[in-house]
C-alpha cells in the first residue's frame, strides 16, 4: 500500500529573489511539513542546492514534487525514499 | 527560515542576448532611456493595447513615461497606443486586466502602486492564477535601499505574491529590467497560462538605462520543461493503446475543461467530434469549448451542472479528460466520479495534474490541440470511424434522451420573476454570442445554465476562487478587448456591491457594458446553503433590510438607461429595448429570493445522489439529505 515513509529530496535552485521562500511556502501551502532543510552554495555561484526532507506516501511525494518543478528558479528535482 | 531577498548576483543576473542581426535589431537599441521609459517600451514591444491601473507615489516614473509615450505616439485616428484605464481600486483594475486576456487571449496587463495599491491586486493575481489566466502585474515598490525598513506605503510583495503568482520578480538591479519584463510576458503566456507580478523599486524607475530591444533572463529549468512538454508528440503506440480502448466502449464521453479554451485547442475539438463522435460535458470553465447547442453537447457538469451531464458521467463506460483538474465542485468525491467508466484518458500541459485527483488510466502531458490533431490523424490513417460506423447511436440516442426528459427547467407559473426567465430572454437575443462575466454564486450558475455559449472566450467568471464583484470589472476588461461585442454583466445584489465603484469607470469611458442585476435582497447561494445545511438560519445573508437604490446608484454615476423590473409582463420588451441601447444599461430585476439553483450535488455526495429540485426531472428520489454534512462545504 502507500505507506508513510521519509523521503528526501534534492533541489538544484537559482539564485533569484526570493526562490527559497517560494520553495519553502509551495511546501507550507500545500500542508507538507519539512522536517530538515539544509541550503548550500555550489561551485556555480548562480545556483543553490537545497537537501529538505518530508514525510508521506509515494503519491503525495510524486505531486509535490511535480508541484516543486512548477516553480520557475527550480533547476532540477530529485528524490530518494528511505524506510521511516 | 532563511530568506534570500537581498541577493543580486552579477553572474546569475546576467541576460540572454544572442548577437541580433541587423536586420532584427530593434530601431530603439542603444537608446538613453529612464527605467521607466524602458517598462513603456516593453510593453509596447510585446503588443499591449490598454492597461489598467491606480497611480500613487511608488509608480509615478512609470505613469509619467505612459503619458509622455501616448502624447508622442499617437494612433492615426488621434487615439492613445497605451491607454491606461483607471478603476475605482486596484482589484478592480486586476480584474480588468483578467476580464480582457479572458475575453482575448492575450496577456492583461495592470500597473499599480506599491503598499495598498499591490496588496489590492492580491486577489485578482490569485484569481487569475486558479484559472490559469495570463496577467503582467507591475507594482511599484519603495526605494531599494528602503525595503525592509517598513517604509511608507511598503508591503512584502515578493512574499506575498509568490504564494498566489506564477511567478514574481524583484527588480533590484536596474541593468535587468528590460530582460525582467521581456521574460515576465514569456512565462505569464506559455505553459499553462497564469499571472506574473513584477515589483519595481521606484529608484530602479528612475534609473538611466540603455535599451537592448533584446534579451531575456535565463530561465533554464522553466524553458527546458517547457520545451520537453511543448515537443511531446504523442507516438503511435501511445495513439493505438488510446484507441484500442477507446474500440472497447460503447458509451464514451469527453470530459473537457478551460485548457481547451486556453490551448486553442475548440476548433480540433469539434474536428475530434466530428470523426469519432463522443459527447463532450465541459467544466464551469470549459464553457465555449464546444458550442453548447450542437446535439453531442451535455452543457456543464458538475455541482451544479446539468442533470443530463451529471447522469452522462454516470453511464458513461469511457473518458476523456482534456485540459481538466477533477476539482472538487465536478469530482466532490473522485472515486465515485464516473463509477462505471472502465477506461480515463487525460491530456493536460501540466504535468502536475496528472493523476493529482484521479488515477488515469491512460494519459499524455502535452499541448492540446496538437495531441487532438495527432489522434485524428491516426485515426484517419487506420480507418478509424466510429461515429460513421453507427457504433455509438444507442448511446447518442441515449444522450439525445437524458437531454429531453432531464432538461433545465423551473416554476414557469410562478407570479415571482424567475432569474432563469431572464437569462433566456436575453439569450433568445443574444443566441450564444454575447460575451457573458458574472459575479459568484446563483447567478452566476443560472448564467452558466441557461445561456448558450457558442465559442470559447464568451463566458468569463470566477470559476476557481469563487470572487464576488468580479463581474463588473471583468466586463469592462472584456469591453476593451472586445470593442464591437455585446458584453453583459450578469450580476447579483451581493456581488455587484464587492466593486460597485467600477459603475463609474463604465460611463467614464463610455462602455456599452450591460448590466444585469437579478436582486434577491440577499446572498442567495448562501441562503441556499442554509437552508439545506443549518436549518434555515439565514446568518448574515438577508439583504432585505438594506436601503441602496441601485436605481438611484447608477444614474448618480451617469447611465441614463437604468430601469428595475418588477412585473413578469414587462420582462420581454424590457429586456429588448435594454439590449438595443447603444450606451451603457442597467438593468436591475428583483427575482423570486427562493429561487434555487438546481440540479445540485452537495458536497461529498456523487452524482447519483444528485438533487434536481421541484422542476427538473431525477432519475431517483433523492437519497441524499441525511448523508450530507455541513463541515464538507
Amino acid at each position: 500500500m502507500n505507506a508513510v515513509t521519509q523521503h528526501t529530496l534534492t533541489i538544484m535552485l537559482q539564485n533569484e529573489t526570493g526562490a527559497l521562500v517560494r520553495v519553502a511556502g509551495l511546501f507550507a501551502s500545500r500542508s507538507y511539513n519539512i522536517d530538515s532543510l539544509n541550503v548550500a552554495a555550489t561551485a556555480d555561484p548562480a545556483i543553490s542546492k537545497l537537501v529538505l526532507s518530508i514525510r508521506g506516501d509515494d503519491q503525495a511525494v510524486v505531486q509535490i514534487v511535480r508541484q516543486t518543478r512548477k516553480l520557475i528558479d527550480v533547476l532540477e528535482v530529485s528524490h530518494q525514499a528511505t524506510a521511516d | 527560515m532563511p530568506r534570500n531577498r537581498t541577493i543580486v548576483n552579477a553572474q546569475l543576473m546576467n541576460t540572454q542576448s544572442t548577437p541580433a542581426s541587423a536586420g532584427n535589431l530593434h530601431p530603439l537599441a542603444a537608446k538613453s532611456m529612464s527605467g521607466a521609459e524602458v517598462i513603456v517600451q516593453v510593453l509596447a514591444d510585446e503588443g499591449v493595447d490598454v492597461m489598467f491601473g491606480y497611480s500613487g507615489g511608488a509608480i509615478l516614473p512609470v505613469y509619467d513615461a505612459v503619458f509622455r509615450y501616448n502624447a508622442t505616439h499617437p494612433n492615426d485616428d488621434g487615439s492613445e497606443p497605451l491607454p491606461l484605464i483607471v478603476p475605482a481600486n486596484e482589484q478592480g483594475a486586476g480584474f480588468m486586466a483578467a476580464g480582457y486576456a479572458r475575453a482575448s487571449g492575450k496577456v492583461g496587463v495592470a500597473v499599480v502602486t506599491s503598499g495598498p495599491g499591490a496588496t489590492n491586486m492580491v486577489t485578482p493575481v490569485r484569481d487569475s492564477m486558479a484559472d490559469s489566466i495570463p496577467l503582467v502585474v507591475i507594482c511599484g515598490q519603495v526605494g531599494v535601499a528602503a525595503i525592509g525598513s517598513d517604509a511608507f506605503q511598503e508591503a512584502p510583495v515578493s512574499t506575498i505574491m509568490g504564494a498566489c503568482a506564477k511567478h514574481v520578480f524583484l527588480v533590484t538591479d536596474a541593468s535587468v529590467l528590460e530582460a525582467t519584463l521581456r521574460t515576465a510576458f514569456e512565462i505569464a503566456r506559455s505553459g499553462r497560462p497564469g499571472p506574473v507580478v513584477v515589483d519595481v523599486p521606484k529608484d530602479v524607475q528612475n534609473t538611466a538605462l540603455t535599451f537592448a530591444g533584446q534579451g531575456q533572463l535565463p530561465i533554464p529549468g522553466y524553458r527546458a520543461r517547457l520545451r520537453n512538454v511543448q515537443s511531446a508528440q504523442l507516438d503511435d503506440a501511445g495513439c493505438a493503446s488510446f484507441f484500442e480502448a477507446l474500440a472497447k466502449a460503447e458509451r464514451p464521453l469527453i470530459y473537457a475543461g478551460g485548457g481547451v479554451i486556453a490551448s486553442g485547442a475548440a476548433e480540433a475539438l469539434r474536428g475530434f467530434v466530428a470523426d469519432f463522435g463522443l459527447p463532450v460535458t465541459t467544466t464551469l470553465m470549459g464553457l465555449g469549448a464546444f458550442d453548447t447547442t450542437d446535439p453531442l453537447a451535455l452543457h456543464f457538469l458538475g455541482m451544479h451542472g446539468t442533470a443530463y451531464a451529471n447522469y452522462a458521467v454516470e453511464d458513461c463506460d469511457f473518458v476523456l479528460t482534456l485540459g481538466a483538474r477533477f476539482d472538487d465542485r465536478v469530482a466532490g468525491v473522485p472515486d465515485k466520479f464516473a463509477p462505471r467508466a472502465k477506461f480515463i484518458a487525460q491530456v493536460d500541459i501540466d504535468p502536475a495534474e496528472i493523476g493529482k485527483v484521479k488515477t488515469v488510466d491512460w494519459h499524455h502531458i502535452g499541448d492540446l490541440r496538437r495531441t487532438l490533431e495527432r489522434l485524428r490523424e491516426y485515426g484517419a490513417a487506420h480507418g478509424i470511424q466510429p461515429r460513421q460506423d453507427g457504433r455509438y447511436a444507442a448511446w447518442h440516442a441515449h444522450i439525445a434522451e437524458l437531454k429531453r426528459v432531464h432538461a433545465l427547467n423551473y416554476d414557469h407559473d410562478s407570479e415571482l420573476i424567475q432569474p432563469y426567465a431572464v437569462i433566456e430572454a436575453i439569450n433568445r437575443i443574444t443566441d450564444g454570442r454575447a460575451i457573458i462575466s458574472t459575479g459568484v454564486g446563483q447567478h452566476q450558475m443560472w448564467a452558466a445554465q441557461y445561456f448558450d455559449y457558442r465559442a470559447p472566450r464568451h463566458w468569463l467568471s470566477s470559476g476557481s476562487m469563487g470572487t464576488m464583484g468580479f463581474g463588473l470589472p471583468a466586463a469592462i476588461g472584456a469591453q476593451f478587448a472586445r470593442r464591437d461585442a455585446t458584453v453583459i454583466d450578469i450580476d447579483g445584489d451581493g456581488s455587484i456591491r464587492m466593486n460597485l465603484g467600477e459603475l463609474e469607470t463604465v460611463t467614464t469611458y463610455g462602455l456599452p457594458v450591460k448590466i444585469v442585476l437579478l436582486n434577491n435582497r440577499g446572498d442567495g447561494m448562501v441562503r441556499q446553503w442554509q437552508k439545506l445545511f443549518f436549518k434555515g438560519r439565514f446568518a448574515s445573508s438577508d439583504k432585505s433590510l438594506h436601503t441602496k437604490d441601485f436605481i438611484k446608484a447608477v444614474q448618480a454615476d451617469g447611465f441614463t438607461w437604468a430601469r428595475r423590473l418588477e412585473r413578469k409582463e414587462e420582462l420581454a420588451d424590457t429586456i429588448a429595448e435594454f439590449l438595443a441601447f447603444e450606451g451603457p444599461a442597467f438593468l436591475e430585476v428583483m427575482i423570486d429570493p427562493d429561487a434555487g439553483v438546481y440540479p445540485m450535488v452537495g458536497p461529498g455526495m456523487s452524482y447519483a445522489q444528485m438533487i434536481t429540485g421541484d422542476f427538473i426531472a431525477s432519475r431517483q428520489r433523492a437519497a441524499g439529505d441525511e448523508t450530507l454534512r455541513n463541515d464538507m462545504f
